[in-house]
């Protein structure tokens, strides 16, 4: 195991950086330690702050265990589920980059599920639920649904290029999407019209940038370059 | 005023979009109705998403579960409080609701018996047949389910990061209302919606959040569901019986209230001790969570408690058993995946391992009682049940009557599917009757009005920072134990609270504005907990969930009730309603079995170890197939987590 210097300080500096209509304004905090051992996560943190100095501050979290997928935050500019990241000394805590802020370290995530709305529509028939489904449709249900994986995509990142600023739903697709489409392409009970459909939705999302993308990274270890990836680039013949 | 009113017209608004908002939404959809589901939290982001993911299907462990079986199982277990009507229409949905799950992608490993879903090995506390399904990956296969349900077609409007303030109602005579719509806050826009909708099916969850950090739930669970319903005019039932989980974490910080195990997880040979170390409960495996948390706060309020105030579960005996010892750690990692992944993050490996106590103290989990409704999840009153409030549906942890003093392990899930199936298909039903209704907008003006004053509020106080005051509160007063000195305590912290309300600084804007949605969600938990104390005082004795520490237990042979409060213009009225007893013969028939599978227990424990060693052995080979192992490396796990390491 690899053991990182023990922080001897009673106290843990970080910097919130807010979003405020359309500005950035960072607030340095020092987190007071719980006990002298504590290595305190992100949102341990921001829930400090929001109760000692901070208090109107916004930022979504739910379970406090890394299973709603709701406080992903950017720690030093990467995606982090907050509930679960520990915290250094120094560190800068801000709304993920990749989604549009909406107050402090709030952002908009409704914009992905709707790009699915209406597109994954009903394929099994009521006769053929007791069957199991395979270990990789599986791994794909264990998604937390914390868009970390939106971090440095480039299929994400087109939508960004558009011209309407805020749309109700994405245009281009993102890993998330991707899994969804490839969960029902592997689930047993849909019908090969249902699976056909999620592969041609992949294409439509813009399946055909992962050919020359060297992969996606999942904050909670899904194999997605092997497990959804692959899969849609095989089926829709774009790879064989 | 100040603020725009966004109109919208639909037959059904549900609120929340867990287990039984979703199979609401989708039952009243595919009824013909048209739906707007809202939540304040990301759609499918619920208890249901974070859930252990275990869900009681009738049947799927034995052939001799019946729905009479099964209903009669709960209701004994709700200490007859459970409603009989209730209790019968969950035997009789069970296994058609869940399948509404795996219509939507829910897929559980299939028995090669039954061939039907795979029940646990064991049956889960107080459950007198195995019926508990489990899932890989918990909650989150149902949290997929529910989303694929919104999403898949059309047919369903969902919006997310909506607050439903209130109900709007109309009076039409002597305290008797009729919904009308609801008033929402749309942070995510900025805006304030009107709904109108001559139904709403109330599925926004329960009020463990009034206990936090002590609780394992969402922190969206401020009692909305209850404070709304009630100030709509709607009765509530059973509100003294809080769920608390026995088993959870009190260290370190980050992982305290999460759960750690159930009853269950003790297996044959786990037994909870005080910190003299003196055993305080035995055959903890068959027991229910309410008697787990009542030896532990017994012995914390007689000062035997542990240094973080709960008792420790010693299950060091299942792992020291040479030949039973490996099966043990097996069950324990797959009984509980995400539990245990708790457990195992936040303590030290020794504790992991069971070779060291783990110390425990009881969570905040669920709210048994809630909305007072009848099978189909409507609204009722007094005698008449057509005297609740006109169009108000309630399902899930919103709803009460189904479990009474106590809920099984596994059986919420399944709740969500089955009310929410039956309330949304009657809320699509009762819509049809108001084609074109006239709508009356001064009822949502005077609502939204009430914000309009709201916002730019001048003050020295936050909300969020009284929330934690509240918090406190709760959990020493209305917590796992009570007494009356301490109830008549929180109501005077309450009626001061309600003062500092309008001294609380409240931002003007409208887009996400936290310090509004603060003290939105404060008034809600002040308006529950104030119902909860009134529930609380008028039940003097102990049952289930409710302890009180100055009262003695009551007897399951006396005359059940339930107690009932409701808000009325100036103040709160409660009551008492008389609940039908089970058949004594029946009762004895339960008490003696429950007695006996208890002494047998503590029996098999005292017992020298190479017999017991081989008789557990014998179980554990009987009840674990050779399916029963775990994956080498389980996506979600710490291992394969990026960033994620152990804390202590
Ligand atoms: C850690 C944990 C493990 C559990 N394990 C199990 C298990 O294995 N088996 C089992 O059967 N049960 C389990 N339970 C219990 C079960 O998960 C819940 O009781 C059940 O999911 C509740 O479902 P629900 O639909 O009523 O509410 P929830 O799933 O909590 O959904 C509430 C919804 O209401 C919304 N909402 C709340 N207030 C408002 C408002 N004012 N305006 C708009 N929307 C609002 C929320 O955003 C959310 O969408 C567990 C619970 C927890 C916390
Ligand atoms: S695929 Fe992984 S990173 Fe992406 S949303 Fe799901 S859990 Fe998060
Ligand atoms: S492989 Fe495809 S989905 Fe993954 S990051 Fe690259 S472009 Fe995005
Ligand atoms: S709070 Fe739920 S994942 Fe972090």
């Amino acid at each position: 195991m690899n053991r990182r210097p023990q922080h001897s300080s009673a106290y843990l500096e970080v910097t919130i950086i807010a979003h405020k209509e359309g500005q950035d304004l960072p607030t340095k905090f020092k987190y007071k330690k719980r006990n002298e051992r504590e290595k305190p996560m992100a949102l341990d943190v921001l829930l400090q702050a929001q109760e000692n100095q901070l208090p109107d501050l916004a930022f979504r979290y739910g379970c406090r265990a890394r299973n709603c997928g709701v406080c992903t935050i950017d720690i030093n500019g990467k995606p982090r589920i907050a509930c679960r990241a520990v915290v250094r000394d120094g560190d800068e805590l801000k709304a993920m980059s990749t989604l549009p802020a909406i107050t402090d370290l709030v952002v908009r995530r409704d914009q992905i599920s709707r790009q699915l709305k209406g597109k994954i529509y009903e394929g099994g028939r009521k006769n053929d639920l007791n069957v199991e489904a395979s270990e990789d449709y599986h791994e794909l249900t264990s998604c937390i649904e914390c868009y970390a994986c939106l971090d440095n995509c480039p299929m994400h990142e087109k939508n960004f290029s558009e011209t309407e600023k805020d749309p109700d739903y994405f245009q281009w697709g993102n890993p998330f999407s991707l899994l969804k489409l490839q969960t029902i392409a592997s689930d047993p009970i849909s019908t090969v019209a249902r699976k056909e459909a999620a592969v041609t939705e992949a294409l439509n999302l813009g399946l055909e940038t992962c050919v020359s993308c060297p992969g996606c990274k999942c904050g909670v270890g899904i194999d997605l370059k092997g497990k959804v990836i692959k899969p849609l680039l095989q089926t829709s013949k774009l790879v064989d | 005023m100040n603020i725009d009113l966004e109109w919208r017209n639909f037959d059904v608004l549900v609120i929340g979009s867990g287990g039984a908002g979703t199979n609401a939404a989708e039952t009243a959809a595919k009824a013909g109705a048209s739906v707007l589901l809202v939540a304040k939290d990301p759609l499918s982001a619920s208890d249901t998403k974070i859930s252990e993911g275990i869900a009681t299907v009738r049947a799927s462990g034995s052939e001799d579960d019946t729905e009479e079986v099964l209903s009669e199982n709960l209701k004994i277990a709700g200490s007859d409080l459970p409603v009989e009507e209730i209790t019968s229409a969950f035997a009789k949905d069970s296994q058609t609701a869940y399948d509404k799950y795996r219509e939507n992608g829910l897929r559980p490993e299939i028995s090669s018996i039954t061939k039907g879903p795979n029940s646990l090995p064991l049956p889960m506390g107080g459950h007198t047949r195995r019926r508990s399904v489990g899932h890989k990956n918990s909650g989150l296969a149902f949290g997929h389910a529910n989303w694929n349900a919104i999403v898949k077609e059309n047919k369903i409007e969902y919006l997310e990061d909506c607050w439903v303030i209130d109900l709007v109602t109309s009076e039409y005579d002597d305290n008797r209302r009729t919904v009308e719509g609801a008033i929402i806050y749309d942070a995510q826009k900025g805006k304030l919606l009107a709904i109108c909708a001559p139904s709403v099916v109330m599925a926004a969850g329960g009020l463990s959040t009034l206990y936090f950090p002590k609780t394992d739930t969402m922190r969206g669970n401020t009692g909305d569901s209850y404070a709304i319903a009630a100030r709509a005019g709607a009765e509530l039932v059973d509100m003294e019986q809080t769920q608390f989980l026995p088993f959870c974490l009190t260290s370190p910080p980050s992982f305290e209230g999460l759960l750690g195990g159930e009853p269950v997880t003790a297996s044959y040979l786990g037994v909870l001790r005080d910190k003299n170390k003196k055993v305080i409960l035995d055959g903890v495996y068959l027991r229910t969570r309410a008697e787990c948390s009542a030896a532990i706060m017994k012995a914390v309020e007689d000062g035997r408690g542990t240094p973080n105030g709960g008792a420790y579960l010693d299950m060091r005996a299942n792992k020291r058993a040479p030949k039973s010892g490996t099966y043990f750690m097996k069950f324990l990692k797959n009984s509980l995946p995400s539990a245990y992944n708790n457990v195992r993050q936040a303590m030290n490996k020794k504790e992991a391992q069971c070779d060291e106590l783990w110390e425990v103290r009881p969570s905040a989990h669920y709210m048994m009682g809630g909305i007072r409704v009848d099978a189909n999840g409507k609204s009722i009153a007094d005698k008449n049940s057509n005297n609740g409030v006109q169009g108000l549906y309630a399902a899930g942890q919103a709803m009460g009557g189904l479990f009474g003093a106590n809920r099984l392990g596994s059986t919420s899930l399944t709740e969500g599917a089955v009310f929410g199936s039956r309330a949304g298909l009657a809320a699509a039903l009762y819509s049809r009757n108001f084609n074109n209704k006239k709508i009356n907008k001064d009822l949502f003006f005077k609502e939204a009005y009430k914000l309009d004053d709201l916002l730019g509020q001048k003050g020295t106080k936050h909300a969020s920072q009284l929330k934690i005051q509240v918090q406190k509160e709760c959990w020493n007063n209305l917590g796992p134990i009570r007494d009356k000195k301490r109830l008549k305590k929180t109501q005077k912290f309450i009626s001061r609270c309600r003062k500092d309300l309008k001294k609380i600084q409240i931002r003007k804007n409208l887009l996400w504005n936290q310090s509004l949605i603060e003290y939105l969600e404060l008034v809600n938990m002040i308006d529950t907990a104030e119902l909860m104390t009134y529930a609380a005082l008028e039940r003097d004795g102990s049952v289930g969930g409710h302890v009180r520490a100055d009262c003695k237990d009551i007897s399951i042979f006396s005359k059940p009730y339930s107690t009932i409060v409701k808000v009325r213009k100036s103040h709160i009225e409660v009551s008492k309603i008389d609940r039908k007893r089970t058949e004594l013969k029946k009762l004895v028939e339960f008490k003696f079995k429950e007695q006996k599978r208890f002494l047998e227990a503590k029996l098999l424990r005292l017992l020298p170890m190479r017999l017991k060693d081989a008789i557990i052995e014998k179980r554990y080979k009987k009840i674990m197939g050779s399916k029963e192992q775990a994956p080498p490396l389980e996506p979600g796990s710490i291992e394969a987590a990026v960033g994620d390491q152990r804390v202590s």
